[in-house]
């Protein structure tokens, strides 16, 4: 399989989650971008693991670091959106922005 | 009294020890001395330099000073401010002491310099009066611009000659000498209140009296004579600068002795006396002779110093010096009376005083200088002619302050005024009796000249006669010409054209200031306004705006680098 194909896929993924991030108001919809981003990360280090044939695997090693980085990070996300609703009832970031 | 008479014996301290030290120099014996050898930085070294010349105006001075301390513990002891008046005396002698003993230009000019202050300071001392403030102010404004020419001379002579020391310089074969002289001859003409600079003189006339005979008559101003004295081979060396001396001489003697005639101030008229005597002294100077020039400045110094002392006396008693406030004076002061008859019997050449022995020595100079000496034959003898008319007004206007002061009628009831002597104070009669002795111990062993002497004579004989006559005819003495009481309206550069000039060109500088240099500083508060203005429109608050800026900005920094590589 060329390089090509992943590279593509990966950047569009990327393109999606960055425009879910700076597009989006709902904070769960970033939260969503911003693991989208992490996941196009993930699939070129995946892909360029396989190209170079690399003998130690350092591209899927970091993948399987970046999987569970981002399962933490997006336990935390999620606990600290639920804390905001609670607090202000809304989680569009623009209100919570100028409620404070 | 105790804390006035201490004052008086430092001065006197002071003079003892510089007599010691100038009277072994009477006889013309110069010595030179480095007390303090200066760096080759500055080449500046605190020297000396006395000759017989030196000596006899240090005596002079320091002898005056002494008088004048005595004099004003009477006339001024219980003035509040007595003790820095006193003090500054002390200082001013010091400055003066400087000047003459000086070898360094440098030292001569800190010694200037200091005189110049003490001089302002001493004028001022009455500062609750506006008069003492302003003339106070004129008179340093005056002289201190006019000493500029002083430093740049010095400087000049240092490129010059190599050396600051007088006693090097005048051994030397002149050179610069015009650019010279007449840088030399700005400061002398400020300092010794010579045309046209010479208004600050009768403006400083409100100091206190003895004041003005110490530094308004005896030293002061007769530093610029005993400058260009000493600098003689220099000013010789050049025909500009001494035609240009005799000419300033000529207008102030004759204008000074005019002005005189017409005051109805008997200070102010001696003071118009000063300008004109010194322009005397200056106009021997002008043929090359600096002994003719200089034993009238030795002359002068003890007779105006004795006619403003008594002056001061007059005033003492009738607390003004107007003299319509004076006369009849004779029988009640009579001390005064004789002493100021001495004094102004010098001034008018009466034959034995010593006035007479050295306007003879002065006018035989001139008429030497006819023949030889660095003048142009034709200025020599308008300046012979001017000099012989300024003795007959000198003796006009001598006669007739003479006649107003104590031999006219009083128009005044003076029944406070006690009579006899006892309105005169011993301390303030003592230094007049002393300087009037010295009006006639001086003329021993001056020159004498017969034909010049009979001439003079005549001449002086001529303008008290003519006084004389006028006054037993009954008439006023006092002139009425409007030219000569407005004093030709000289002082009206310094009076009103310089300040309105300096005024509109301040008021011109604040314009430009305001209008031109603070539009830039203005227009940049406007533009970084508006800059910030334009600024503040992208500064939304929103964090996903910054964010989608920034991304996009490095999609296109990207965008860039592919391009490009």
């Amino acid at each position: 399989m060329p390089l090509l194909y992943p590279l593509v896929l990966s950047a569009a993924l990327f393109g999606i989650g960055l425009y879910g991030v700076l597009a989006r108001r709902n904070a769960v919809m970033m939260l969503l971008g911003v693991e989208l981003m992490l996941n196009a990360v993930n699939l070129n280090l995946v892909a360029f693991d396989a190209w170079f044939a690399d003998q130690l695997h350092t591209g899927q090693v970091l993948t399987l670091f970046t999987i569970t980085i981002a399962a933490a990070e997006i336990g935390l996300g999620l606990a600290i959106v639920l804390a905001l609703f609670r607090a202000v009832r809304t989680v569009d970031v623009d209100e919570v922005g100028a409620s404070s | 009294m105790r804390r006035t008479w201490s004052y008086v014996v430092l001065t006197a301290a002071l003079s003892v020890a510089v007599a010691v030290w100038a009277v072994p120099h009477l006889e013309g014996d110069a010595s030179t001395r480095v007390w303090v050898e200066g760096s080759s930085l500055l080449g500046v070294s605190l020297a000396t330099h006395v000759d017989a010349l030196a000596a006899q105006v240090l005596l002079l001075a320091v002898g005056v000073g002494l008088l004048v301390q005595i004099y004003s513990t009477a006339y001024l002891g219980h003035h509040a401010r007595y003790r820095s008046y006193a003090l500054v005396i002390i200082l001013f002698l010091f400055g003066m002491i400087a000047v003459v003993a000086a070898d360094d230009l440098f030292v001569l000019l800190i010694g200037w310099e200091v005189m110049g202050l003490c001089s302002y300071l001493l004028i001022g001392h009455e500062w609750q009066t506006a008069a003492a403030r302003s003339g106070a102010a004129k008179a340093f404004l005056m002289t201190r611009v006019a000493d500029l020419g002083l430093l740049v001379g010095i400087l000049v002579i240092g490129q010059t000659y190599g050396t600051y020391r007088i006693s090097e310089v005048i051994t030397q074969e002149p050179d610069n000498a015009t650019a010279i002289g007449l840088l030399l001859l700005v400061a002398v003409v400020g300092k010794s209140a010579q045309f046209p600079l010479h208004t600050w003189l009768p403006d400083a006339m409100p100091g206190p009296t003895p004041i003005t005979a110490l530094i308004h008559a005896a030293t002061m101003v007769a530093a610029g004579v005993y400058l260009v004295a000493r600098l003689m081979p220099i000013f010789e060396a050049s025909e500009l600068v001494m035609t240009l001396l005799a000419i300033i001489a000529a207008v102030t003697m004759l204008l000074g002795a005019l002005f005189a005639l017409a005051q109805t101030d008997l200070k102010r008229a001696l003071a118009w006396s000063t300008v004109s005597q010194l322009a005397f002294m200056f106009a021997a100077l002008s043929t090359g002779d600096a002994d003719a020039g200089t034993d009238h400045l030795l002359s002068h110094g003890a007779f105006k110093a004795l006619l403003f002392l008594g002056c001061g006396c007059l005033m003492h008693a009738v607390g003004s010096s107007a003299l319509s406030a004076m006369g009849g004076l004779r029988l009640r002061m009579p001390v005064t009376f004789w002493t100021m008859s001495i004094g102004f019997a010098a001034l008018a050449g009466v034959v034995p005083t010593v006035g007479f022995f050295t306007k003879d020595s002065v006018l035989h100079a001139l008429d030497h200088g006819r023949h030889e000496g660095p003048l142009p034959e034709g200025i020599a003898v308008m300046l012979l002619g001017v000099a012989l008319l300024t003795s007959f007004v000198t003796a006009a206007y001598a006669t007739r302050l003479w006649l107003l002061a104590f031999l006219a009628p009083a128009t005044t009831d003076r029944a406070g005024l006690s009579t006899g002597s006892r309105s005169e104070h011993r301390a303030m009669t003592g230094p007049l009796l002393a300087l009037a002795v010295a009006s006639f111990a001086l003329s021993i062993g001056q020159p004498f000249h017969l034909g010049m002497g009979v001439l003079s004579t005549l001449v002086a004989a001529a303008g008290v006669g003519a006084v004389l006559m006028v006054w037993r005819r009954g008439h006023s003495l006092d002139l009425d010409a409007p030219w000569l009481t407005s004093e030709l309206g000289l002082d009206r550069p310094y009076a009103s054209w310089i300040p309105s000039t300096t005024r509109s060109s301040a008021r011109a500088v604040v314009d430009v200031d305001r209008d031109g240099i603070d539009a830039y500083s203005h227009g940049s508060v406007r533009v970084a306004e508006l800059a910030s203005r334009v600024l503040a429109l992208v500064q939304t608050g929103n964090v996903q705006r910054y964010a989608t800026v920034i991304a996009a900005g490095v999609v296109v920094i990207t965008a860039a680098a592919v391009i490009w590589t």
